[in-house]
């Protein structure tokens, strides 16, 4: 029991961190490099530096910045704004470098099995391969328009079904809609620009998992980004010279475009940190190089930062690493109890029967043998019990989205009713052991009654609450792996304290004196 | 009947003892007050024989039974007590319980059956409880061999609670005997049972007896203890020689 509390808890805490450190990766790479506002210029030939590294599988620059997105729905009297993170990505390299393709939600079925799998209402059964490309693109191919991608909670126009698919709500199928983004440029020297605006179509729908990443992120071309964000390209004045009639100062060249991160991935079997190092002195030789040359009209900033990707999401592993050591340490406290549990057990069992231990000392039984008797109860407690917390555990985990699903539903009426006709039948055993006047059964039935009606009447009143809100959550679903290694842990830990339990009345039934035992009759 | 006791007497004077208790001194201590209960009691027991040890209640009887059988030691510099020659007194841990186990067979006044077990299982149990190397299915036909020829084969099934006294007290016979022990020593055998019951299990010593067992009995009723071979008193802690019983 205790074995099945441990492995449950510490597998779904486990499992959500693994799940979480496995997002992180996908969303954001192995290794991120990011400057200030002010951005990094000359990214596509530092690119190519990064690409030319061994570790190295992809690489790919963006823009990190905030915004707020005019929805085509309404809130209230006006149509909603709500506040975003954008990304201005290139989202063909993205999809080497994060899992930004396999996330567009928006997709027709791969082939006719998965068509079969989805509901009869599922909007995807009817969508074109269009809508998939245009994603990965993020460029609408109706009209060769630059599109804009939408994490799947930042509208509300999703609704998400029980079988964790979506359905559009209001009838607002987002794809089919434009959306008009606002973002404020920051100068170099810390500025704040006039705000700029942009209509764009959505093009598809973006599924990290994350549940913080899926309500707030929205991803659009990096070019427009730039534009918008004034970090594109733009001609260089000479504000030295005399500016000509119109006020404008001669053009002497151009500056380059910047963008603020450059998210790198690691091939297969490459440690975070190794990269990060390797990334680390890529970005000193390049930008040492870029400073050097003359004919450059920016510079490298001195100062970027490169984390993994585990740095960069600190705050959001941190804690919940915290939590699952205090779960795993509290509930080994419940070993404690249940070696205390067995030691107690065992030595009343152990009192009890001193004149049969005496017996079996007379008749020639060594003191390991006595103690093995009970040390051998001891393992096969230890070993059952974990061995049936551990298939608890494992059940309970596998299928741990079913019942919370079970649990945020109405009782089906069967089941409840079913349990009042079995409160029903306690009932009559009740009536039956009064009429009996045997004490103990009558008190039995009595509890069996009470507690079975309580549960009918729990079911009959229960109304589906979410324990998991994945308002309140990172992901979408319940981890439902089982953490083996802690399992197995466990259960040698729970194998272990049954012995130890054991071992304490084993010894003393061992030192039991024969003939004290039988002094008397 | 007595010629044939005289021989095996006669041959048990030529053999070495098979049992031998030099000086042996126990004593308990109830808090402060030591109460020396055995002060040098000596007892040689040759194989084959039959002896009785006639006491009065508390004399000590049971004390000096439990040392022979190996469930209790003599005091420190206490006497010796040898088994075919061999010290026991001083042998502890694993040798004292093959000794228990193989060597002798105990049996109390009141029988010491586990009530869990059955019948059978009772009478096998020394073979259950030895070292690893004990040949289970050798003690089991020898249990119910013991068993059968003491008229509990209808038995075997039961539980020791539904038996009566005389049944119990040959249940825990042929417990004693499965090992096929070279000595019987047997603590009031009849002491909780009516005067005819008692009389039966007697018999059955008796027949023990006569196939070559070698016993040692203590009783404090002379009637009893005159179906011994010899007789012993035991007074004041220490073991009056008295003769054979013929
Ligand atoms: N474990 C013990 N602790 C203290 N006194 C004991 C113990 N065992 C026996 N005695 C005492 O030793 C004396 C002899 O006991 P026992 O050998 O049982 O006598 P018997 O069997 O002849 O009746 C008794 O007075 C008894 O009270
Ligand atoms: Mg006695």
């Amino acid at each position: 029991m205790c074995v099945a509390m441990v492995v449950t808890v510490v597998s779904v805490m486990t499992g959500f961190l693994d799940m979480l450190k496995n997002s992180g990766r996908q969303i954001v790479g192995d290794v991120i490099v990011s400057s200030g506002i002010a951005g990094l210029p000359y990214s596509d030939e530092f690119l190519v530096d990064l690409k030319g590294l061994k570790d190295v599988q992809g690489a790919t620059p963006l823009i990190d910045t905030i915004g707020l997105l005019r929805m085509p729905y309404p809130r209230g009297n006006q149509k909603e704004v709500t506040h975003v993170q954008v990304w201005a990505v290139d989202p063909i390299s993205l999809a080497t470098v994060t899992d930004y393709a396999n996330d567009l939600y928006w997709k027709p079925a791969e082939n006719a099995a998965a068509a079969k799998e989805m509901a009869e209402d599922d909007p995807r059964k009817n969508l074109s391969e269009k809508i998939l490309t245009d994603g990965k693109t993020l460029i609408q191919s109706k009209t060769g328009n630059p599109g804009i991608a939408l994490g799947i909670h930042v509208s509300i126009g999703n609704e998400r079904q029980r079988d964790g698919s979506y359905r559009p709500r209001y009838g607002w199928f987002m794809p089919e809609n434009d959306v008009t983004l606002t973002v404020v440029p920051v100068s170099s020297q810390g500025k704040i620009a006039e705000p700029r605006e942009q209509i764009f179509p959505v093009v598809n729908e973006v599924q990290t998992g994350i549940y913080e990443v899926d309500h707030n992120r929205i991803y659009i071309p990096l070019k427009e980004g730039q534009r918008l964000l004034r970090l594109d390209e733009a001609p260089l004045y000479d504000l030295n010279a005399e500016p000509d009639g119109q006020g404008r100062y001669p053009v002497i060249g151009t500056t380059p475009a910047r963008v603020t991160k450059i998210l790198v991935r690691a091939k297969q079997g490459v440690s975070a940190n190794s990269l990060r190092a390797q990334v680390e002195t890529a970005y000193a030789s390049f930008s040492k190089r870029i400073n050097a040359d003359p004919t450059r009209n920016a510079s490298m900033p001195d100062f970027v930062n490169v984390l993994t990707w585990e740095q960069q999401l600190r705050d959001l592993i941190a804690p919940v690493e915290k939590e699952r050591e205090m779960m795993r340490v509290l509930f080994s406290l419940i070993y404690l109890v249940c070696a205390g549990l067995i030691l107690s057990i065992f030595w009343s069992i152990v009192i009890e029967k001193t004149r049969d231990i005496g017996i079996l000392r007379s008749v020639g039984a060594s003191r390991l043998g006595v103690m093995w008797i009970f040390l051998r109860y001891g393992l096969v407690i230890g070993v059952l019990g974990s061995a049936l917390g551990v298939l608890l555990a494992w059940l309970v985990v596998r299928n741990i989205n079913a019942i919370h699903e079970a649990i945020g539903s109405d009782a089906p009426p069967t089941i409840w009713i079913g349990s009042f006709v079995l409160t029903g039948f306690f009932a009559i055993g009740l009536l039956y052991s009064i009429w009996r006047g045997k004490l103990l059964r009558i008190l039995l039935w009595l509890l069996a009654t009470l507690v079975m009606g309580l549960i009918a009447t729990f079911l009959a009143l229960h109304h589906g609450t979410l324990i998991w809100d994945p308002s309140v959550y990172y992901f979408t679903s319940v981890p439902d792996q089982v953490d083996w290694i802690t399992a197995w842990t466990t259960a040698i830990g729970g194998v272990v304290f049954s012995v130890i339990g054991a071992a304490i009345p084993a010894s003393k039934a061992a030192d039991i004196d024969p003939v004290e035992a039988l002094r008397y009759g | 009947m007595a010629d044939h006791q005289n021989n095996l007497q006669n041959h048990s004077d030529k053999t070495s003892p098979l049992i031998e208790a030099r000086g042996v001194r126990k004593t308990y201590s109830f808090g402060a007050v030591p109460v020396e209960v055995l002060s040098g009691a000596d007892l040689i027991v040759h194989p084959g024989e039959w002896v009785a040890v006639l006491g009065s209640s508390g004399s000590g009887k049971s004390t000096l039974l439990h040392l022979l059988g190996g469930l209790d030691r003599p005091d420190k510099n206490g006497g010796e007590i040898c088994f075919d020659g061999q010290p026991i007194s001083v042998s502890h841990g694993k040798r004292l319980d093959g000794y228990r186990n193989k060597d002798i067979g105990f049996v109390f006044q009141f029988y010491h059956l586990l009530p869990e077990l059955s019948v059978f299982e009772n009478a096998m149990l020394p073979g259950m409880v030895g070292n690893w190397l004990t040949n289970r299915s050798e003690a089991r036909k020898s249990a119910s061999k013991l068993l059968d020829s003491f008229g509990l084969s209808h038995r075997l099934a039961h539980r020791p609670g539904q038996l009566s006294g005389g049944e119990r007290q040959r249940v825990a016979i042929a417990r004693a005997l499965v090992n096929s022990p070279r000595v019987l020593l047997a603590d009031e055998p009849t002491g909780n049972l009516d005067a005819k019951t008692g009389e039966g299990i007697l018999d059955l010593l008796a027949q023990r007896h006569a196939n070559g067992l070698t016993l040692i009995m203590v009783t404090h009723d002379p009637a009893v203890a005159a179906r011994a071979t010899r007789v012993v008193k035991l007074a004041n802690g220490c073991v009056v020689q008295s003769s054979a019983s013929e």
